[in-house]
């Protein structure tokens, strides 16, 4: 028997047939050659020692108490399939909605978060940007701004009526410098009655002609301070009354002095 | 009388509900399956857990079994050895990169000769710290086909196989094995000995 005979003979035996009682010519081609007896010594140890530690743990059980646990829960189980079916499925239909609700409910904080992330700066900054503005001091003698809501009225017939910038001048002149007139209290009889005790309302040019829509909208006078005309022979600045809408468009203006 | 039942028939009762059924299962297989998940993880309170764990998984999913597969024996191994691993999973660098306590160890092997107990202690110990220091997929093959004397064939059916790679990585494993023995045998000279009268 050649080495690699020995081989292919002890690779088809396991580590016990191997230690125990292997064919007479691997033993004699062990005993011939040293180095296939070597590796059988060896297997023969190490079989040796896995059988030591094979009949050393082979009487070793689980305690009583593992048995103890598992019928308490054999028993339970099976009183829990003794139950009706639909006690059965009620849980299992209750947990699946409470899972959709709840994916639903992550899905709709994560949509919040990211309108909030891309909303959020934006309202924020505009905001601030008119609380800021309304915050100023009307006497400036740079740019004061008024902020003035002038809304427009509707008559009796429903129609909406545009304000000229009379009205809007009269409202800005009349209110102190943040007053809000809701649309709603703004009749045409009232503005009416306001016109007539204005006087510098004439002065105010208008810019634009207002649509409706837009002009039913809230807006702001500001004023301005324009730089020295030298065409005109001035050395002093003026000033000047800007109607400006919340659209950023300015229907109306007046100079001051 | 249950005894005398086989293990397919006993199952099929205890998933009927008969309580006696599964208990006779149980003491039957239960043996077998602690000292599988004592082996491979060198801990009895692993073992324990792994054992209730693989009969809960029986009552409850027992009918996915199938006999024409492989034996009951076979297919409870294959649960006990994804319980093991997800036990070694949890308690990852006490059970695989330590051997078991040696107080833990001595608990468990109960002498009967005084005078050759110590020496047996020390083989046995030796053994197991070796096999224990095995890779998994060696150790467990060791275990099933060493330890448990299951077949290639129930070995390679417990861990979803072939027999050759069975086969393969035990020649491996005997190789790492008997590299690791030879240290302790240097080691400890009693060793030799005791595994040479083993032998006779």
């Amino acid at each position: 028997m050649t080495c690699h005979e020995f081989e292919s003979a002890a690779a088809s035996l396991n580590l016990s047939e191997l230690s125990r009682s292997p064919d007479k010519p691997l033993l004699e081609h062990a005993s011939e050659c040293p180095q296939c007896g070597a590796w059988l010594q060896k297997q023969r140890m190490l079989a040796a020692s896995l059988r030591t530690l094979q009949a050393r743990t082979a009487n070793l059980e689980a305690g009583p108490r593992v048995e103890a646990e598992l019928l308490r829960k054999f028993r339970q189980a099976a009183v829990e399939v003794a139950q009706p079916e639909s006690t059965f499925r009620f849980p299992a239909v209750g947990m699946r909605l409470t899972r959709f609700f709840e994916i639903g409910a992550y899905a709709a904080a994560a949509a919040a978060i990211i309108v909030a992330l891309v909303l959020g700066p934006g309202l924020w900054r505009h905001r601030s940007s008119s609380e800021s503005a309304q915050s100023r001091p009307a006497s400036s003698s740079t740019v004061a701004a008024a902020p003035v809501t002038i809304s427009a009225a509707n008559d009796s017939t429903g129609k909406v009526t545009q304000p000229s910038p009379e009205m809007l001048a009269k409202s800005a002149r009349r209110g102190p410098a943040v007053k809000r007139l809701p649309a709603a209290a703004t009749t045409e009889d009232e503005i009416a009655t306001s016109d007539s005790q204005a006087n510098s309302e004439q002065d105010y040019t208008a810019l634009m002609l207002c649509d409706p829509l837009s002009c039913s909208s809230d807006a702001q006078l500001v004023r301005m301070e324009l730089p020295p005309s030298p065409a005109e022979g001035r050395d002093s600045p003026q000033l000047a009354d800007v109607v400006v809408g919340y659209d950023g468009v300015v229907r109306a203006v007046r100079i001051v002095n | 009388m249950l005894t005398d039942r086989t293990d397919e028939q006993l199952l099929a009762e205890a998933l009927a509900g008969d309580e006696d059924a599964f208990t006779a299962l149980y003491r039957r297989r239960q043996g077998p399956v602690f000292r599988f998940a004592l082996h491979m993880s060198g801990s009895p309170q692993i073992a324990e857990e792994v054992t209730q764990d693989v009969f809960i998984f029986l009552a409850q999913r027992g009918k996915d079994f199938d006999p024409s597969r492989a034996a009951l024996g076979a297919y409870l191994f294959g649960v006990a050895r994804n319980y093991v691993r997800r036990a070694l999973g949890r308690n990852y660098t006490e059970a695989t990169f330590t051997t078991p306590a040696e107080d833990e160890t001595r608990s468990l092997l109960v002498e009967s000769d005084p005078a050759d107990g110590i020496q047996r202690d020390q083989v046995s110990s030796a053994v197991w710290k070796a096999v224990l220091s095995l890779p998994e997929h060696y150790r467990e093959v060791v275990v099933l086909c060493d330890l448990q004397e299951q077949t290639y064939a129930d070995a390679a059916s417990a861990l979803g196989c072939a027999i050759g790679t069975i086969r393969s990585r035990l020649h491996r494993a005997h190789e790492v094995l008997s590299r690791k023995l030879q240290h302790s045998v240097a080691a400890a000279p009693v060793i030799r000995n005791v595994a040479a009268r083993c032998l006779s």
